[in-house]
């Protein structure tokens, strides 16, 4: 039986092939073969959503995309064992805070003038693409984090600062065994959402421009005293314990939209939602996700900017961003899939519109786990003060970059 | 022979090669002789975790090796004594060892959660207050070496093998010259054991010098969130510092000279321990 389908699959394909041959366009037979690199897919429907892109892409277009798919936690050193030995695919999916420095050795191409219309993305997103005044990818899709809420402590979830702080109190004073809010760690992670938190207050980490260190300054030092703050209404002690938050022994936690679908299987009784992070002068939030980069040494250029700007595009971003697990950066998508988007991941829309790139500078990684990163243990184990952490964080930063500012 | 050229010989040449370029993997490597060594050992501006790295390294070795050889002493002794079910409790001593790295970490981070973990627990029978193992930067290395002592197996094993060694007529002679059981292992068994001893204290140091699995699935709780070696650096050993700068800082050249000053300091040590620490039996 499974022979006979197989003959008959290849006669038809055969079939399929001799009229594309017979109909006399030899070009079509040698068709172009466009290859790009992705994450593993995280769930079996992710796998057809992507699959069914990529066959009306191929259908089209008349041509072959061939799709790799990387473990995440692989990826970046696979790909880089393959830029290394000269076999890149044409195009692959790349980190944000990559960007910059493939940007700057020339490892991934710059976006030809005219692939696409800027406005048609939102800003925060299309910026991770962007390493001085030029773009290198385009924004598959985005997230950020927000905050989630139990809501049998929190009635309705605070919208500013003293708001956080005045709910976390009660939630620990009305009972020392519950945590008011897992403050996140000085490790990658945290330093990861802190700029989140600074741009809350107004401010920003650094002015690539005039090489400037700014976290240092009264909106980083904000930042940074509000986690010092909240510490003793949220005792490491209860937080650190593992999902101290779904286990009701804390009232909020920061977290993307990840969890969310983690909670709802694992935690199915724990009754909790979702809200923007809270600000001090205005509605700010961070950003993650994926980018779409083009490689220098990868043939296909055009064919491969086609590819991404059809995965960004208005008719195909948010089911793509959905297998994904993240959220379309495309405006015209999202605004148009609002609805889709259950309540739980409206807070997380609500961030991506006010969501700040991180500095476009290849040593960012580096900086945030090697010197924001403890900066913000010092400060939250009480061994220096808010400022101090930070302006020795900036003089270190200064060092490495060789920046004046 | 073309195994060893191929597999290991090659390798370990291209990265002492490698160690003396700035290279990233990605684009051709910029020979920069010495300064990858030199920025090593004395900027703290490009690598202000160098030092931090070793200094958690060594203090790991000094508390996880004498730790795990006095377990698996301990264990071996145990086994040597009974006479039935020896099988099951060899089994059942070794299981930690061929467990895989995930979930021992996975096993470790619940027994040692602040809130709900055993160790605690435990403890709490004696009047003991619980602590925040993972979280607090002084407990971080012995709570590391304790796991590291769980899976002493393979050193139990080799230390059952030296014991099935000694003659049974010694320590009859030892018997009937009125040793109590104490004197009889401190003045019998620990100096025939000297040569096992000395072959698992050399590996020992080697092994605990490269730690690395264990403190990454220790500090990574998924979700996207970077390594850095725990609260303030307190776990940050030498070889996950090296990774993260081969894989994540994209420095490869600055990797390999860090592998290589490691290779140098373990022949050094090894060397040291050659020349001064006993190793015949008596």
């Amino acid at each position: 039986m499974i022979r006979r389908v197989t003959g008959t699959a290849a006669g038809v394909a055969l079939l399929i092939g001799l009229t594309a041959c017979g109909s006399g366009s030899d070009k079509a037979a040698e068709a172009k073969t466009l290859t790009y690199w992705m994450f593993q897919d995280r769930t079996p429907q992710a796998g057809e959503v992507v699959e069914k892109l990529r066959t009306d892409f191929e259908k089209a277009n008349g041509v072959t995309v061939k799709i790799v798919k990387i473990p995440k936690d692989d990826y970046n050193t696979k790909l880089g064992s393959a830029i290394a030995s000269g076999s890149v695919p044409d195009a692959g999916i790349l980190d944000q805070p990559l960007v910059a420095r493939y940007a700057l050795d020339g490892t991934i191409k710059e976006l030809p003038a005219g692939t696409v219309d800027e406005k048609a993305y939102y800003e925060g997103a299309l910026n991770t693409n962007r390493v001085n005044d030029k773009l290198y990818g385009l924004p598959v899709d985005h997230t950020a984090v927000a905050l989630f809420y139990n809501k049998k402590f929190v009635p309705t979830p605070p919208k500013t600062w003293d708001e956080l702080k005045q709910i976390a109190t009660k939630i620990h004073q009305d009972d020392p065994k519950t945590a008011g809010m897992v403050v996140p760690k000085g490790d990658g992670y945290g330093a990861w959402m802190w700029p989140g938190i600074v741009a809350g207050a107004g401010g920003s980490l650094v002015d690539e421009k005039s090489k400037k260190i700014l976290f240092d300054q009264q909106p980083g030092v904000d930042a940074l005293q509000l986690w010092v703050d909240l510490l003793p209404s949220s005792p490491r002690k209860i937080t650190d314990s593992d999902k101290a938050f779904e286990n009701g022994l804390a009232g909020m936690m920061i977290s993307g939209p990840w969890d969310v679908a983690n909670i709802k299987d694992q935690f199915p009784d724990l009754q909790f939602s979702t809200a923007p992070l809270p600000y001090k002068t205005q509605p700010a939030g961070n950003i993650g996700g994926e980018n779409g980069v083009v490689f220098s040494k990868g043939k296909n250029a055009d064919l491969a900017w086609k590819w991404l700007a059809y995965l960004t595009d208005a008719t195909n971003n948010t089911q793509l961003a959905q297998a994904l697990g993240g959220f379309p950066t495309n405006i015209a998508a999202a605004e148009r899939d609002a609805a889709t988007f259950g309540p739980d991941q409206a807070a997380f829309l609500e961030q991506l519109k006010v969501a700040q790139a991180r500095p476009s500078l290849p040593q960012w990684i580096q900086i945030n786990d090697e010197i924001i990163a403890p900066a913000i243990e010092t400060a939250l184990s009480g061994k220096a003060t808010s400022q101090q952490a930070l302006s020795d964080a900036a003089a270190k930063t200064r060092a490495l970059l060789g920046w004046t500012g | 022979m073309a195994y060893f050229i191929v597999f290991l010989l090659y390798p370990a040449l291209s990265a002492l090669y490698y160690s003396f370029t700035d290279w990233d993997l990605r684009t051709d490597a910029a020979w920069v002789g010495l300064a990858n060594y030199v920025d090593l050992l004395s900027d703290d501006v490009k690598y202000p975790h160098f030092w931090k790295s070793v200094q958690v390294t060594l203090q790991y070795t000094l508390i996880a090796v004498p730790l795990t050889l006095g377990t698996a002493l301990a264990q071996a002794l145990l086994l040597n004594a009974i006479r039935r079910g020896s099988n099951v409790f060899r089994l059942l001593l070794f299981l930690p060892v061929v467990t895989a790295e995930a979930a021992v970490g996975a096993i470790w981070r619940w027994l040692y959660d602040p809130q709900y973990g055993l160790v605690n627990s435990f403890l709490g029978l004696f009047g003991i207050p619980g602590q925040n193992w993972l979280n607090t930067p002084e407990l971080v290395i012995p709570a590391l070496a304790f796991i590291a002592a769980w899976q002493c197996g393979i050193s139990m094993i080799i230390y059952l093998a030296g014991l099935k060694g000694i003659p049974d007529s010694i320590r009859e002679a030892a018997v009937i010259d009125g040793a109590t059981p104490i004197q009889r292992f401190w003045r019998v068994v620990f100096p025939m054991l000297r040569p096992t001893t000395f072959y698992l204290l050399v590996t020992g140091v080697i092994a605990a010098l490269q730690v690395f699995g264990l403190v990454y699935v220790i500090f990574s709780g998924g979700g996207g969130r970077s390594v850095t070696g725990g609260p303030e650096q307190s776990g940050l050993t030498y070889v996950l510092h090296l990774y993260l700068f081969a894989f994540r800082y994209d420095a490869m050249g600055a990797a390999c000279a860090m592998s290589f000053i490691l290779f140098v300091f373990i022949m050094i040590i090894t060397a040291l321990q050659f020349r001064f620490v006993k190793q015949e039996a008596s």
